[in-house]
């Protein structure tokens, strides 16, 4: 077979796994092959391109408008320097992640627990520093901890939580206190898993140097995280795991927090996360759960029939049962085989009507609504009484209620491992809203937006203003209320909240109902138009004229 | 383009057409991703050093990107002149295309139904279905190294009948 005949297949395999081929940019093809070569590419561009995934044009953006800033000092007149350095860098953001990230997370899995002694150090606007802390933590794989405040305000101060309960030693008070421990909204700072995730997430990271911390060499990176300021990280380069972190100058106060010393070691050792009242000291229980043996007992403590999930989801294990006594909520308590995920089973008398969080995206069960959260925005009913979840920032959940009951599945997993309970226990699937349910019918009017002014919104709520534009219901009721009195609104909303209805909600785009015989329009039509996560904005795209 | 804001902006609502744009030439990612980035360093130098307003900013940008490609492939002899972006009048250049696209995927169909079957199949199972050389000869029933030939054959023939129309 001839030369030419493996080449021109070897450059289809190419185009088709969508890599440059070696040709593009050689310079002694011979003409035939060439025309044949074009022939390949005119075959395929009948076909739809390949297209980048969907970071690519913010990352474009990013690239090139950081560019700009960075060239504007030593641009004239070494443009091709430049250049040269500017596509570097991009190579380095372009995939998103580099090499030292990957190192990170090949190295983070291999480690079981570590401690560690974290020094936080406090820098104001003048450059003055001051430690704030210095702390003792011991940490392992499961999210058990021990962190002990070794200097500062808090000194003495010990929380730990061993995966079975949550307590606190104070000194001071010579009290424990005792919490259930899951779900834990505690993490301390600079918690390597937490890191790792944090990095592994991030919209961009870059390398942009190397020093020494604590005797150590490390390689500095720049991390861009989703939403926030920018924050730099040093990573060992021996050990591939972050040594250092120092956040922007925020308020015009900037932190520092450095491990000092830290070994990696196999477990935390099993005296410091057992669980014993010193002597002298007093125990606070604000832990109201009563664990139980099976499902009688969690019968009999209730006071209702319990309906425990039909089998147990492939992966997970009951952990333990429990009864919330004030509230009577009856918990099942799963964890994944190694110990990473929580998932908590709730249920519960139905205390009235159904109100999902209006932040809530809105799915189906058995034909009732189903509130999914995720993360959890806002606990309301059998999720507030069963413990604090809101705010805890891996949470998920998803609420609805069935024969009298409230049912809520909770957990620090995926939201497809909370439907696997979910379907255990309403014999059903859960309907997850999609684009495609939206109905295909637009809005009788439809509102104009400014790109640009929404993207100065996003920026300004990601800085914690105006957080109520989260709320699809209180921007829809900002907008009501403006269309009833569009001079300005002094005092209450003329259109209240309460008489705001949502419709639909596929957390992307949502339809408001406003209730209210005064409005002059009857729905809103709303969409998460700059990010499409829980921390995107609302925007008004359109409305219905009350008939 | 006074700010990152006004960077961000022209990148975000430019990028797609230019990716695909240049996708259509070189029909892989990889060099497409290459080549969108490397054209917005191009021109934003280009507008910034000139301090210049550009209205149609995709047709500029598909034409710097053009320099670019041919800047890679070095094949100015033969591809034509690289054109100099000092010389691009940004308001006049190039916009549209998709006529042109439209004519010539006519072309490259109506060229491929007329080759005969065993031609076309080989050419659509492995450009058009993207399957390798050992699942082509499966499917087709013949050696690895026969469907090499075919293939070679077939985009010969493709290419003469392309020529012809030319």
């Amino acid at each position: 077979m001839s030369n030419n005949e493996n080449k021109l297949s070897d450059y289809i395999d190419s185009l088709n796994a969508e890599k440059k081929p070696k040709e593009h940019g050689q310079e002694d093809i011979s003409p035939e092959l060439e025309e044949l070569m074009k022939t390949v590419r005119q075959v395929k561009s009948l076909k739809e391109p390949a297209m980048p995934d969907s970071g690519f044009g913010r990352r474009v953006a990013q690239a090139a408008a950081k560019n700009k800033k960075s060239r504007k000092s030593w641009f004239v007149g070494f443009a091709a320097v430049a250049a040269a350095v500017m596509i570097f860098a991009l190579s380095f953001t372009i995939a998103g992640r580099n090499n030292i990230v990957y190192a990170m997370e090949q190295a983070f899995q291999e480690v079981k627990a570590y401690h560690g002694y974290i020094e936080i150090i406090q820098t104001n606007a003048a450059g003055d520093e001051a430690v704030q802390g210095k702390r003792e933590v011991w940490a392992d794989k499961s999210g058990s901890y021990y962190v002990k405040e070794v200097e500062g305000t808090q000194e003495g101060l010990v929380t730990i939580n061993n995966g079975q309960s949550k307590w606190q030693i104070q000194p001071d008070s010579k009290e424990v206190h005792v919490f259930s421990a899951f779900p834990d909204p505690y993490r301390f700072t600079f918690e390597l898993g937490e890191e790792v995730e944090d990095v592994k997430n991030a919209v961009e990271t870059k390398k942009i140097g190397e020093e020494q911390v604590a005797g150590r060499e490390a390689v500095v990176l720049e991390v861009s995280p989703q939403g926030g300021e920018k924050y730099k990280l040093w990573i060992d380069k021996e050990t591939k795991l972050p040594l250092k972190k120092q956040s922007a100058m925020q308020n015009a106060l900037q932190y520092t927090i450095t491990y000092t010393h830290i070994d990696f070691e196999s477990a935390i050792p099993a005296e410091l996360i057992a669980y014993k009242l010193p002597e002298g000291f007093k125990e606070v229980n604000t832990n109201k759960e009563q664990l139980v043996n099976n499902l009688e007992e969690a019968k009999s403590v209730a006071g209702y029939s319990v309906k425990a999930p039909a089998e147990i989801p492939e992966g997970y294990l009951l952990d333990s049962i429990a009864v919330e006594l004030d509230a009577k909520i009856v918990k099942f308590y799963y964890t994944d085989t190694d110990k990473q995920n929580t998932v908590v089973v709730l249920q519960g008398k139905a205390a009235g009507e159904f109100k999902p969080s209006t932040k809530a995206v809105l799915g189906k069960i058995n034909d009732s609504i189903a509130e999914l959260q995720s993360p959890i925005a806002a606990d309301s009913e059998i999720l507030s009484g069963g413990g604090l979840y809101a705010g805890v920032t891996d949470i998920s959940s998803i609420r609805w209620q069935e024969g009298g009951f409230e049912y809520a599945v909770v957990g620090n997993t995926a939201m497809d491992d909370l439907g696997l309970f979910v379907k255990e226990i309403a014999g059903a699937e859960i309907e997850l809203p999609s684009q495609a349910d939206m109905p295909a019918a637009k809005p009788q009017v439809e509102v104009p937006v400014d790109l640009e002014i929404e993207k100065n919104e996003q920026k300004s709520v990601d800085a914690g203003h105006s957080p109520w534009k989260l709320d699809p219901v209180f921007v829809a009721q900002v907008f009501a209320s403006l269309k009833l009195s569009p001079e300005g609104i002094t005092g209450d909303y003329p259109i209240a909240y309460e008489s705001l209805e949502v419709e639909q909600n596929t957390g992307v785009e949502a339809i408001i109902k406003v209730n209210d015989d005064k409005s002059p329009i009857s729905k809103i039509y709303l969409k998460k138009l700059i990010r499409q996560d829980n921390t995107g904005i609302w925007t008004v795209v359109g409305y219905d004229n009350a008939q | 383009m006074q700010d990152e804001k006004s960077i961000e902006e022209l990148c975000t609502s430019t990028w797609e057409p230019l990716y695909r744009f240049i996708y259509y030439k070189v029909q892989n990612r990889q060099e497409a991703e290459d080549i969108t980035q490397e054209t917005y360093m191009k021109a934003l130098t280009y507008i910034q050093k000139n301090n210049i307003k550009i209205d149609k900013h995709i047709g500029f940008l598909k034409t710097v990107s053009l320099n670019v490609l041919r800047d890679k492939w070095r094949k100015s002899k033969r591809h034509g002149k690289i054109v100099d972006i000092e010389a691009i009048n940004p308001e006049e250049a190039a916009v549209e295309d998709s006529a042109e696209v439209s004519a010539q995927h006519d072309a490259v169909q109506t060229a491929l139904n007329s080759l005969k079957e065993e031609y076309r199949t080989v050419v659509e199972l492995r450009i058009l279905q993207g399957y390798s050389v050992a699942e082509t000869a499966k499917i087709m029933n013949k050696q690895e190294g026969a469907v090499r030939v075919l293939q070679y054959r077939a985009l010969q023939k493709l290419a003469a009948v392309l020529r012809n129309r030319d």
